[in-house]
């Protein structure tokens, strides 16, 4: 089997800014990525979709760069730039061609120090987020299906469980004095990491590093806050309707293991037993064989994720599209009829060693281009997560071995102490019924 | 201010370092007794191997008989071949650590695998078995055609399927180019019989063209591709051409109904194609216009106004025409005065040569962004489709940059003009009639779809 070492280096400036530099020079490309240690779970109460909607005030402009200023600079340099908002981070990112990385660390620097924002950005990225809601959530078949639908289902906190997108009361509510508080309690350089991956030289890159964020101060961080959930006695259950597709669909979500804690390797292997395409149970059983499902498909908080990505209550979660001749509940009881085998019969090891191959070829492929098929994204990503999280960074060498160690008589036990019914929550996405009116947009949930 | 501290670094931005030059890729370049072509090029960043057989034969080929065959031959023939039963496929490929994609578009078919390197032997012997041996057994074939219907219907429920279909049947008019899917009712009377006979006419070595990008020897590669597909079997290939035919004069509208919280618009016209001598100087036009987000579309609807998350402008290169279009989905209230900004944009661009800030800067955009292009395996692979099956010169990838770099505003202004369209633009409009019909016909007389097609 292949082995692909990365040469990972790290420093840590005064002010507690982590920075991570993972040298390749096979193409005169830099991906720079600046990641915070805040995403939508820790977002204040009655700010529902205020993370995501600072990430969109940190591109509008800062001390000495205007207002679109920062994305003329990055484009005029040859290059792309982007944000994201998760659970458990937000990350900002440029992939340039090497030249450019001054420039990049300048104005990243820039905004981590000092943002310049209005009323009137507030006022225009509120209603940007809106269409962004609109075009993503509210006019097409199977919005926030089931990102959005299961999370309020399956937990209890707050945190855990709220729109992340975001209520527009809740936006509408949100004003600079937000922005303000947000950005002075998270943005910080010690709530950070700085990466720099491809053709970047990591002596230049520390020296740099120092050269621009040296002078921001670091904050008092805010006590880490206990997201973690209450025990849960039984299944829960919810439903939303769907106002536009005519198919169901069902998203089934089970409680991960903590993070580092016992069976969390073992719980991304089973991911792969179940979800992992055509090849994997759950599609083989309910659309190939049974022939129930349309399609079915899975992964860590949606098919979005790895479960490297989340550093709190986190579900693996499977979504099933079905025939409308069958039922929700014959359906879950098919999706059982996979999840009894996985307990009772200890998997062979032929599947577990195609398991493992598969998986350390789709490590490659994630290291090499995520995202849109941007050079070393994946590779970005990984490390700032393996840093805010464990801080360790050089978990990027290990990963795949410690996941590759996995034992079959492992896979069954983790399953049989995760795959159980009280550990689960089903969120049943329904057509309307043919006369409803469609004005308005039902996400009743049902306990 | 939000701030944390005086700043004590430059206030202006650092300028640019010396530039480390790209290094292009070798190709080696062969075509096999049996007339498949190859084109190979080494690439180490992963030790993973990339493989895509093309055959030029895609949905435009059968539009006029049924679009739908060519499209649901992609998907039956990973259901089984002669020696592999589905769930074999599906096993021997996470063997090799592979993913598998057969697709089809207006004027290729493909099969993709991408893999561990160390088994490119493996690899190639399952795109070859695919391309030759498909079984098309009854009941895959059954299973498959009812998952395309159920999608169909979830397609027909999506405002971007519905604004895409509907421009191109007003761009491209008769030609087959103008559908973009089948009908539930073409869907319901293929036989299994259609599809092996596309298969047979189809995918065959004359008609096929073989790239593989990774982390290989090219010289050992050749000679496994040679021992893996010199025996197969040739045969006439099939044409494709269809006139286009312009699509008439002055500005039209059609609405197409949708009871949704947002609008879909779409406006553009037919344009043109990588062959067209004025392609670069299109791609920079637009660059400007709308095809990045430092653009003029994203700072005037998005960062002022508002009015949208996501507008852009494209050119859509297909291999014997091209189209291009402006995109924005916004909230009913503001249709017309977004339309009004997308006219007042297009308008700009063929009025006025674009300033020499926005040439430099769009030039290096477009310049960096295709370097960028080619720094990963699926990247390269990309590229040297486009340049090996839409026939561009060999050194398109290595003269890019230089072209985009030769370009003069008074040249984008001339590119402008005849490539977007103002006073005979199609506009397309999906949402909900009762709230924006009165804002619709401010463009000119619309033409209505129920959307209750089947």
């Amino acid at each position: 089997m292949p082995e692909l070492h990365i040469p990972v280096e790290t420093e840590t400036l005064a002010n507690g800014l982590r920075v991570v530099v993972s040298p390749n020079y096979s193409a005169p490309i830099a991906t720079i990525g600046v990641y915070y240690q805040i995403g939508f779970r820790l977002e204040p109460r009655g700010r529902s979709g205020f993370a995501h909607l600072f990430e969109h005030m940190m591109f509008q402009g800062s001390e000495h760069a205007a207002k679109m200023e920062h994305i003329r600079l990055i484009n005029s340099s040859g290059g792309v730039a982007n944000g994201s908002t998760r659970y458990d981070f937000t990350n900002y990112y440029e992939v340039v061609p090497s030249n450019a990385l001054d420039r990049v660390l300048w104005l990243e620097a820039d905004r981590m120090r000092a943002l310049k924002v209005n009323e009137e950005n507030l006022h225009n990225q509120r209603d940007v987020v809106k269409e962004e809601v609109r075009v993503n959530v509210l006019n097409r078949p199977y919005g926030g299906f089931p990102w959005l639908d299961l999370p309020p289902v399956a937990f209890r906190k707050w945190p855990n469980a709220h729109n992340f997108y975001g209520d527009f009361a809740d936006l509408d509510a949100a004003s600079l004095d937000d922005v303000r508080a947000f950005f002075y309690t998270y943005y910080a350089p010690n709530n950070a990491v700085l990466l720099m991956v491809g053709d970047v030289d990591p002596k230049k890159a520390f020296r740099l590093a120092r050269r621009y964020f040296d002078d921001i101060p670091r904050q008092p961080l805010p006590a880490v806050a206990d997201v973690a959930e209450p025990p849960q006695p039984e299944e829960r259950r919810g439903r939303v309707e769907e106002t536009f597709a005519k198919i169901p669909a069902l998203a089934l979500g089970y409680h991960a293991p903590e993070r580092r804690g016992p069976g969390w390797h073992v719980a991304s292997i089973l991911d792969r037993f179940l979800h992992g395409g055509r090849a994997g149970r759950i599609y083989r059983h309910l659309v190939l064989e049974k022939q129930i499902a349309l399609d079915a498909s899975g992964g860590f908080n949606g098919s979005s994720g790895s479960i490297i990505d989340y550093n709190g209550p986190t579900l693996l979660v499977t979504t099933i599209f079905h025939k409308p001749e069958y039922s929700a509940e014959a359906t879950i009881a098919a999706f059982d009829d996979v999840i009894r085998d996985v307990c009772e019969h200890r998997v062979s090891e032929d599947e577990l060693q195609q398991v493992k191959v598969k998986l350390r070829a789709d490590f490659y492929s994630m290291l090499e281009s995520a995202h849109g098929g941007l050079p070393r994204v994946g590779l970005m990503h990984t490390l700032a997560c393996f840093t805010l999280f464990d801080d360790g960074p050089h978990h990027i060498n290990t990963a795949v071995d410690s996941l590759c160690a996995v034992t079959p008589a492992e896979v069954q036990s983790v399953a049989q102490q995760m795959l159980m019914r009280e550990n689960r929550a089903i969120l049943i996405r329904q057509p309307a019924p043919v006369q409803q009116n469609q004005d308005h947009c039902l996400r009743e949930v049902v306990q | 201010m939000t701030g944390h501290a005086p700043t004590a670094v430059p206030v202006a931005p650092p300028a640019l370092g010396p530039e480390r030059a790209v290094e292009w890729p070798v190709r080696t370049l062969r075509t096999l007794a049996n007339g498949m072509q190859v084109v190979l090029a080494e690439h180490r960043t992963v030790p993973k191997i990339g493989i895509e057989l093309f055959f030029c034969s895609g949905n435009g080929l059968v539009a006029r008989r049924s679009l739908g065959i060519s499209e649901l031959c992609s998907r039956v023939i990973r259901t089984g071949t002669a020696a592999r039963t589905s769930r074999q496929i599906e096993e021997d490929l996470r063997r090799m650590g592979a993913s598998l994609s057969t697709m089809s578009n207006p004027d290729y078919s493909a099969i993709a695998v991408s893999g561990l390197s160390e088994f490119a032997e493996g690899i190639l012997a399952m795109i070859a078995d695919l391309a030759q041996n498909a079984s098309f057994l009854p009941n895959e074939f059954e299973r498959e055609r009812r998952q395309r219907l159920e999608e169909l219907k979830i397609e027909r429920t999506t405002p971007g399927f519905l604004s895409n279909e509907c421009f191109r049947r007003v761009i491209f008019g008769d030609h087959p180019y103008a559908i973009i899917a089948p009908s539930e009712s073409q869907l319901k009377s293929y036989s299994v019989q259609n599809l092996k006979s596309f298969y047979r006419e189809n995918y065959i070595p004359s008609n096929a063209l073989l790239i593989a990008v990774g982390d290989f020897s090219s010289a050992e590669m050749l000679g496994l591709i040679e021992k893996t597909f010199g025996s197969w079997k040739s045969a006439a290939a099939p044409l494709f051409a269809a006139d286009i035919k312009s699509s008439g004069h002055g500005r039209t509208v059609d609405l197409v109904q949708f009871p949704g919280v947002q609008t879909e618009i779409l406006v553009g016209n037919l344009a043109l194609n990588r062959q067209s001598p004025d392609w670069h100087c299109a791609l920079l036009a637009n660059a400007i216009l709308g095809g990045s987000f430092n653009s003029r579309l994203v700072a005037n609807i998005r960062e002022q106004k508002g009015y949208t998350y996501s507008p852009r402008s494209i050119f859509h290169p297909l291999r014997h025409a091209g189209y291009f279009s402006v995109h924005a989905a916004v909230r009913h209230e503001v249709v017309a005065a977004t339309l009004t900004e997308i006219f007042y944009e297009l308008d700009l661009m063929r009025a006025l040569p674009v300033s020499d800030a926005e040439l430099r800067g769009a030039m290096n955009f477009l310049c960096g962004a295709f370097s960028l292009g080619v720094a990963t395996q699926d990247g390269l692979l990309g590229q040297l489709s486009t340049v090996y099956l839409d026939r561009l010169p060999e050194n398109y990838l290595e003269t890019f940059r230089d072209k985009i770099c030769a370009l003069t505003a008074e040249g984008v202004l001339a590119a402008a003009r005849r490539h977007f369209h103002s006073s005979d633009a199609r506009i397309v409009l999906v949402g909900d009639r009762a709230q924006i019909e009165p804002q619709a016909t401010l463009f000119g007389e619309v033409r209505f779809h129920d959307n209750n097609r089947a």
